[in-house]
């Protein structure tokens, strides 16, 4: 595919693709994008040059460019996609967080224990911890922040807490989280915004305007908020963490456009900048006294079929759209040339639950495979769909309004329709796409897959019964498989779980897959320790994960 | 008296907007509860919820008349996606969109009427062909282009403004100018263009009036007539598409908010449209609506001011 022309793209329609693709969900069900001039040479995949930290600098105000504005600050009612999280970082402190080696371990509780059969977690506090406003967090803190704010009908964190029945206080400083069934992943449920505790007192005086004024333990203290401009924040004197924070001042500034950040990043009016962009991170990479701290999560571009309506309930049709892609040409139009290896599975190469078993079972590139394939379901007499034989397929793919997805789509077209298929290409706006694919009102389109939260959590909405299976994919030995997932916290028994669903997945192949999200913080040299968190006890923590950082441990020398 | 007249009309088409508004917003596709929820959580039970609580559920003209009953007594609802009053988050956003549009307006204005005079005096000439070409050459660049190259240029290379970013001039007026130079100069350049072709065109058939080669007999400085008797009465057409071209600000300014970063109501609409955030886009619409017919307004009037023939009061008593 080196022929195709790609048009040069506009920064308007970029700023639109951030505005809107990363804007409205999580991850999961987002469409999949990339853009920029993909360049081959480096070998693809996350590099990073922070360098050492050196010894820490107490003192100074940094400014960091995000790329969205965040709806709401309130736990429950905002969401909080990468930018949202550096800035929850900043102002909470989460209960559990992910440490290097991927295990959930307790951040700013002191424990978190569970029963025999995971249905209980007892979660420990540590003592003497005040939010800002000089409310103690203790257990009733918890409880009411539980019952009033994170179980509300219209909370989005109400269906990640669904299977949680109730919050109860032990004593001041113990609660008990009560499951409805098994969960070995509860934990992870912790690190986002049901694991945020902010102060009760604080939010009930402020009201409607909660989302506005947040109140938490975090390392820094909220100062000021102008909408779509800039969040400032102050040290917080008090902090549980003898020794944090470094900076006596961080300000946010969201500005949606990837080359005006970039270009604020070089002029020196920010301090460091977020992306997901595949093209600016190979800018970025280009600039000189700027240091790159890049990760590749386990989000993928790739295409959904809907196996609920015919001719995709036919495993035949979904392996010959799968063989017939050639992932190499897809990540080329998504920018992601010689920076995002192909993805195989919902997980990434730097993921503990990667496979390599499963990625060999991934089908590829074959064309002459896929048209025996789709032959084969064309001349069948039995065809699902009920067509004469020899009637060629015809359907239509659907993408949201974005140039690379267009180009994408584009392509995508070109090689289903050189197995005889009739591909109609539609663009539909992302939150109807959104709607169509959760109502299942679709026949094939562009999607997301994969992500960075637990497997039990990620396999069973994306396989099970529920509004975020969009494929309409089920099958019992993932069911199977699930159930031991969410029964046991052991990582090698899980692993085994994980690489079975792969199997079956790449067997079926309800989704296919591009190239993975590489993501970046772009920072000036003088900005240190953005990916060097630790925990309390002074574990690893994960780094600068989905261009995110842990903000009370950053300083700058100058 | 002119002002009572025209009023009728000013509140249909004031209603007309706000009906429009509100029927296009409601009829897209894309529930707003789903877009409060996320996906993730878009249980139908959930989403039952949110729909009851937003009244989602009433049928269109109960919904509509519902809104503008609010609306009329400056109420216009809270934010489905923040949650903000709609009023406030307009109050806080409008003069940052006003102070660049007029901003850009005044750079137009104070670089497009002398040029075009000139082009105008020099019609033909080398000057005036130089002239010509250049404006329409900035016409075709969009202005996201103008505003990439800007920021190259002035923040970037030079470094002497800021490359994205707004203060409020309550904090630092000197700072607010700056961060609001390069917004407006992106929006003023395709504008100028087009102020300098409609001057040059309505001078050129200016001068060619019996009364400018009456002031040229009996002496009168080429200054003088330029600036003192043929400005004037040629400035018609240029201020009939300032008026207009409050329009073309005002769309322009959803893209240049967004690349420049500035908290603005261009912007304001944009996510809300993007995450049918309906009450937010209804309000915003409804304002800039409202203050695209009052400066059209305001335009009929000056009229009257340039030209004392047409005084629109007397005019029709007469006929």
């Amino acid at each position: 595919m080196r022929g195709l022309r790609r048009p040069s793209r506009g920064p308007w329609t970029r700023a639109l693709a951030a505005a809107g693709l990363v804007g409205v969900l999580l991850g999961t069900a987002a469409c999949g994008g990339g853009d920029g001039d993909g360049n081959g040479g480096a070998a693809p995949g996350a590099q990073s040059d922070g360098g050492e930290a050196g010894d820490p600098v107490d003192g100074g105000s940094i400014t960091v460019g995000l790329e969205a504005e965040t709806n709401s600050w309130l736990p429950g009612e905002g969401t909080f996609n990468q930018p949202g999280l550096n800035v929850a970082y900043a102002i909470y402190d989460p209960l559990m967080q992910r440490a290097e080696d991927g295990e959930v371990r307790p951040y700013l509780a002191e424990s978190l224990e569970s029963n025999e059969d995971l249905t209980e977690w007892t979660l420990t506090l540590r003592p003497d911890v005040q939010f800002h406003d000089g409310t103690p967090l203790n257990a009733q803190a918890l409880k009411t922040v539980f019952d009033t704010y994170l179980k509300a009908p219209t909370s989005r964190v109400a269906a990640t807490l669904s299977e949680v029945n109730s919050l109860d206080v032990v004593d001041d400083l113990t609660v008990v989280y009560k499951l409805a069934e098994t969960n070995a992943a509860f934990p992870d449920i912790l690190t986002g915004a049901s694991g945020w505790p902010f102060s009760p007192d604080a939010a009930a005086a402020a009201g409607p305007d909660a989302g506005a004024n947040p109140v938490g333990t975090g390392p820094f203290v909220f100062e000021s908020w102008q909408r779509d401009s800039r969040l400032v924040l102050k040290k917080n004197a008090d902090y549980w963490q003898p020794g944090l924070p470094h900076l006596d001042e961080l300000v946010f500034r969201p500005i949606p456009d990837e080359d005006t950040r970039l270009a604020s990043l070089q002029s020196g009016d920010i301090d460091v900048m977020q992306s997901l962009r595949q093209g600016t991170i190979l800018r970025a990479r280009e600039l000189d006294g700027v240091s790159n701290y890049e990760w590749l999560g386990s989000n993928s571009g790739g295409t959904t079929v809907n196996t609920s309506r015919a001719p995709f309930d036919d495993v035949r049709v979904r392996q010959a759209l799968a063989h017939a892609l050639d992932q190499e040409a897809l990540i080329e139009v998504l920018g992601g040339a010689g920076v995002t290896p192909p993805s195989t599975q919902f997980f990434s190469e730097d993921s503990p639950y990667y496979s390599e078993k499963v990625a060999e079972a991934y089908p590829e590139y074959d064309l002459a495979k896929a048209q025996e394939l789709y032959n084969d379901y064309i001349d069948d007499p039995d065809r699902s769909d009920g067509l004469p034989v020899g009637t060629p397929l015809s359907f239509t793919f659907q993408c949201p309004p974005d140039p690379s997805l267009n180009e994408l789509s584009q392509i995508i077209q070109a090689f289903w329709s050189a197995l005889g298929a009739q591909v109609e290409l539609e663009q539909t706006e992302q939150a109807a796409w959104i709607q169509q694919m959760l109502s299942r009102d679709y026949e094939t389109g562009c999607t997301r897959v994969g992500g960075d939260n637990d497997p039990y959590i990620l396999l069973s909405q994306a396989f099970q019964e529920g509004p975020l299976n969009m494929t309409a994919f089920q099958s019992p030995e993932i069911d199977e498989q699930l159930d031991i997932l969410k029964a046991t916290a052991d990582l090698d028994e899980r692993k085994k779980a994980i690489e079975a669903i792969g199997l079956v997945l790449n067997e079926n192949v309800p989704n296919t897959f591009a190239g993975g999200t590489l993501t970046v913080m772009a920072a000036r040299d003088a900005v240190k320790n953005m990916d060097g968190w630790v925990f309390p006890d002074d574990i690893q923590g994960n780094g600068a994960a989905n261009a995110s950082a842990m903000w009370g441990h950053v300083w700058v020398t100058d | 008296m002119y002002v009572l007249r025209r009023l009728p009309s000013l509140i249909a088409t004031l209603l007309a907007v706000s009906i429009l508004t509100f029927l296009m917003t409601s009829l897209l596709p894309g529930d707003p509860a789903l877009q409060i929820l996320g996906a993730e959580n878009a249980t139908p039970e959930a989403i039952a919820a949110v729909r009851s609580e937003l009244s989602l559920d009433d049928p269109l003209p109960v919904r509509y008349l519902h809104w503008i009953g609010d609306a009329l007594t400056g109420d216009f609802g809270r934010s489905y996606r923040t949650n903000e009053p709609v009023s406030q988050a307009i109050i806080e956003r409008l003069p940052v969109t006003a102070e660049i549009g007029l901003l850009a307006i005044v750079i137009a204005l104070a670089i497009a009427i002398p040029v075009g005079m000139l082009s105008a005096y020099r019609a033909g000439t080398r000057t005036d062909k130089v002239i010509s070409s250049t404006s329409f050459g900035l016409l075709a660049v969009p202005n996201f282009m103008v505003a990439i190259l800007l920021i190259l240029v002035f923040a970037v290379w030079l470094g002497v403004l800021p490359a994205t970013g707004w203060v409020n001039f309550t904090d630092n007026p000197v700072q607010n100018l700056r961060s609001a130079l390069l917004p407006a100069l992106s929006l003023a350049i395709a504008e100028m263009a087009v102020y300098t072709r409609l001057l040059r065109t309505d001078m050129i058939a200016t001068l060619q009036q019996d009364f400018v080669t009456m002031a040229r007999v009996k002496g009168v400085s080429n200054r003088r007539i330029l600036f003192r008797h043929a400005l004037r009465p040629s400035s018609f057409s240029l201020l009939t598409v300032a008026g207009v071209q409050v329009g073309a600000i005002i769309g322009g300014s959803v893209v240049i908010e967004t690349l420049f970063a500035v908290p603005g109501v261009g912007r304001l609409l944009l996510e809300a449209v993007l995450v049918r955030d309906l009450l937010m886009v209804q309000g915003v619409a409804l304002v800039i609506a409202v203050s695209y017919v009052v400066v059209n307004f305001t335009v009929d009037i000056l009229y009257s001011y340039l030209d004392p023939r047409i005084s629109h009061g007397r005019s029709s008593a007469r006929v």
